[in-house]
């Protein structure tokens, strides 16, 4: 089971098509959408993978209101190697705190990784990374209010060749516990990188290639050239 | 010293213009940035017109603007705005000044002004409009608008209380902004209610901002446009006071009810999102004191700008030409889905929507094209898509995953030469779709067609 957790709001700057490109890549899984009004599937049950995409700020602080009552579950999931995906600024919910500078917010978040988020509405970050993780080269795009604060060499997601880490002075993009994936990079991360949709897969017991491999890899290897190209501006 | 130095700001910024018209250039954005890197305060020196009418939102901003600007002019009022030039600050700047005095007494009794939505802070603080109307707020560019929430946050914050304002009640999003303006007036349209809900689109409105409660469609046209209530609490969709009650497409008009009567339209543009920009640039010229006959004998005259729709009769086949923007989902997606409404029984779509600046000595984004629906793309009548220009694959890749058949796609990795690719003996509807930055590219293939046709562009 796959489930993609709060899908109808957390699903900024293309997420939904990584939970498309997932059920055809993987036809014959089953995929559960939980609505932020419903109790998780997790919950009561321990899925192979959950998909968790960007949202706004307001949505953010209402994902960690309701997960955090859930921390110890989620917690499990992570030490039994419950692949999550955690794509923009999903992945900030497990932090230590997030600083909305624009609203005047503070607001804890699950704590799951020693870092802090400082959020700023007037602050727009755009940029592309190209980086390897676990030895797949993935290439994404990445648009931010936020960047993460702290130490993440012992939990970064992958090592950015061009492009930025979690924050402007690092290189180490992302963060990572067993496998529990969290980027900042954004949604189509999936069909963008065929390569890592079937190394994620099989992180999740699956076996089966990306779909649409041919044209995935011929968007892919395009991007992976401009991407590599010195004249490209990250 | 500030008005010393508002002078000499408006001294180097009308020199600027003159250099510009010399060099046969437009003088709609330097001018202004001239002349707020002089002032920075330089738009709170102008003397502003009578009456200040903006326009705002994510889609239709030029649309309603050249519309206000066109039956504003055609009942006798000189009309100062920017409909041709940049809608960010320098933009407003450069409108305001090229139709002020070198003292900064303005000329004209009326500016129409549209202004970009992340502009609203550094504008509105100078300005305070008299009117101002916001056709939708929705997903935009990612790089730039980020998301419907933080772009609600920079109107609310930017827009002053006295402000009179034009909202789109079938869009959840607009009609609940600035709540600070309490005087309010709510346009839609009710005429064509579909039946089934759109599938597979983003919708940016799902929960209750009152309550947290799940909010339901009575119906939605596309995205989260239409009518909806909260299933937990009293919120709903507020009641229109201008509203089309009936669309005609057979004799091309569209009808607007208010509580002061109703009026029928000429139906400049049948598509339905610009069905709501005419609904509330109606509504506004009411307010502002035209009669329904002065608004309507403007309509009977207009038609859209052509550098965002144009038409090609060839006699054996014909061209529309339809602006696509690229970055922009929501509105792709609309261009889209008019076009699998248009007449005709196999149908050529040449795409040409990509970021140009974006793509030299760099990668676009394409995140924005997985918030695109590409599903009216499949739709039967639509015989070949050619997906032109440097992010072709990432387009065919989005097609796949849409289920269009890849046979009935064509890639091309420049644009240049793309119309060559068009069998006008094949398909007898071809849809041009470009981006802001492709229009030349697309007159000149316009022309290309019309050479290939049995009239001349």
């Amino acid at each position: 089971m796959i489930e993609i957790l709060f899908g109808e709001v957390c699903n900024l700057y293309g997420d939904s098509q990584n939970e498309v490109y997932l059920k055809q890549t993987l036809p014959a899984a089953e995929f559960i959408d939980t609505a932020i009004t419903d109790e998780p599937y997790f919950v009561n049950n321990t899925p192979q993978m959950i998909l968790l995409g960007g949202m706004s700020e307001h949505t953010q602080r209402r994902v960690i209101e309701k997960l955090l009552p859930l921390k110890s579950r989620i917690e499990e999931l992570i030490a039994s190697g419950t692949v999550f995906l955690c794509t923009g600024n999903a992945g900030e919910i497990f932090t230590k705190h997030i600083s909305y500078v624009t609203e005047n917010i503070e607001t804890d978040a699950l704590g799951i990784f020693d870092l802090t988020v400082k959020t700023d509405w007037f602050k727009r970050y755009n940029g592309k990374v190209l980086g390897t993780a676990d030895g797949v080269t993935v290439t994404a795009f990445r648009s931010s209010f936020s960047f993460i604060y702290g130490d993440n060499s012992d939990c970064y997601f992958l090592k950015a060749e061009r492009g930025c880490g979690i924050n402007p002075d690092t290189k180490l993009e992302g963060m990572r516990k067993n496998n529990l994936i969290c980027t900042s990079l954004l949604g189509p991360l999936l069909p963008l990188n065929p390569l890592f949709t079937e190394y994620l897969i099989k992180l999740a017991g699956f076996d089966a290639p990306a779909a649409f491999r041919d044209a995935a890899m011929d968007a892919y290897e395009q991007r992976l050239k401009e991407f590599r190209d010195p004249k490209t501006v990250f | 010293m500030s008005k010393l130095r508002f002078y000499m700001a408006m001294t180097a910024a009308k020199l600027s213009a003159v250099a510009l018209r010399l060099l046969g250039r437009n003088a709609t954005y330097l001018p202004g940035l001239i002349a707020l890197k002089n002032c920075k305060d330089f738009i709170g020196f102008l003397q502003k017109p009578e009456t200040l009418i903006c326009v705002t939102g994510t889609n239709g901003k030029t649309t309603t603007s050249n519309l206000l600007n066109t039956v504003l002019t055609h009942n006798g009022y000189k009309v100062t705005n920017n409909s041709f030039g940049s809608n960010v600050q320098a933009g407003v700047a450069a409108a305001l000044l090229l139709n002020s005095t070198f003292t900064g007494k303005h000329k004209n009794k009326v500016a129409v002004l549209e202004v970009d939505e992340r502009s609203s802070l550094l504008v509105y603080k100078y300005i305070t409009p008299d009117y101002l109307i916001c056709n939708n707020i929705m997903r935009d560019s990612l790089k730039r608008n980020a998301h419907t929430e933080f772009i609600s946050y920079v109107i609310n914050t930017a827009v002053p209380a006295q402000t009179k304002v034009f909202l789109n009640a079938d869009d959840l999003n607009c009609a609940d902004l600035m709540p600070q303006c309490k005087n309010r007036t709510y346009f839609g349209v009710e005429a064509e209610r579909p039946e089934e809900l759109p599938k597979g689109q983003i919708r940016d409105v799902c929960y209750c901002p009152v309550c947290g409660g799940r909010f339901a469609p009575d119906y939605l046209r596309f995205n989260h446009i239409g009518r909806w209530h909260c299933t937990k609490c009293d919120n709903k969709s507020p009641d229109r006071d201008y509203c089309v009650t009936a669309i005609d497409r057979v004799n091309h008009t569209f009808t607007v009810t208010a509580e002061n009567g109703e009026h029928t339209f000429r139906l400049i543009n049948d598509n339905i999102v610009n069905v709501y920009n005419f609904c509330g640039a109606i509504s506004l010229l009411r307010a502002f004191g035209l009669t329904w006959e002065q608004i309507s004998s403007a309509f009977d005259a207009g038609k859209l700008v052509q550098t965002r729709y144009d038409t090609l009769d060839a006699g054996n086949f014909k061209v529309t030409m339809i602006l696509t923007k690229g970055q922009n989902p929501i509105a792709t997606s609309r261009v889209m889905n008019y076009v699998s409404t248009c007449e005709g029984d196999n149908k050529c779509v040449l795409f040409l929507v990509d970021d140009v600046e974006d793509n030299i000595n760099n990668s676009e984004s394409t995140c924005w094209l997985y918030d695109c629906d590409y599903t009216p793309m499949a739709d039967e009548k639509i015989g070949r898509l050619i997906f032109a220009g440097p992010r072709c694959k990432d387009h065919y890749l989005r097609a796949l995953m849409t289920g269009i058949p890849k046979e009935k796609i064509v890639l091309h990795e420049t644009t240049a030469d793309a119309a060559s690719l068009v069998d006008t003996d094949t398909y007898h509807d071809i849809f041009i779709l470009y981006d802001n930055y492709r229009l030349d590219e697309a007159v000149a293939m316009k022309k290309q067609f019309a050479a290939r046709g049995e009239v001349k562009a």
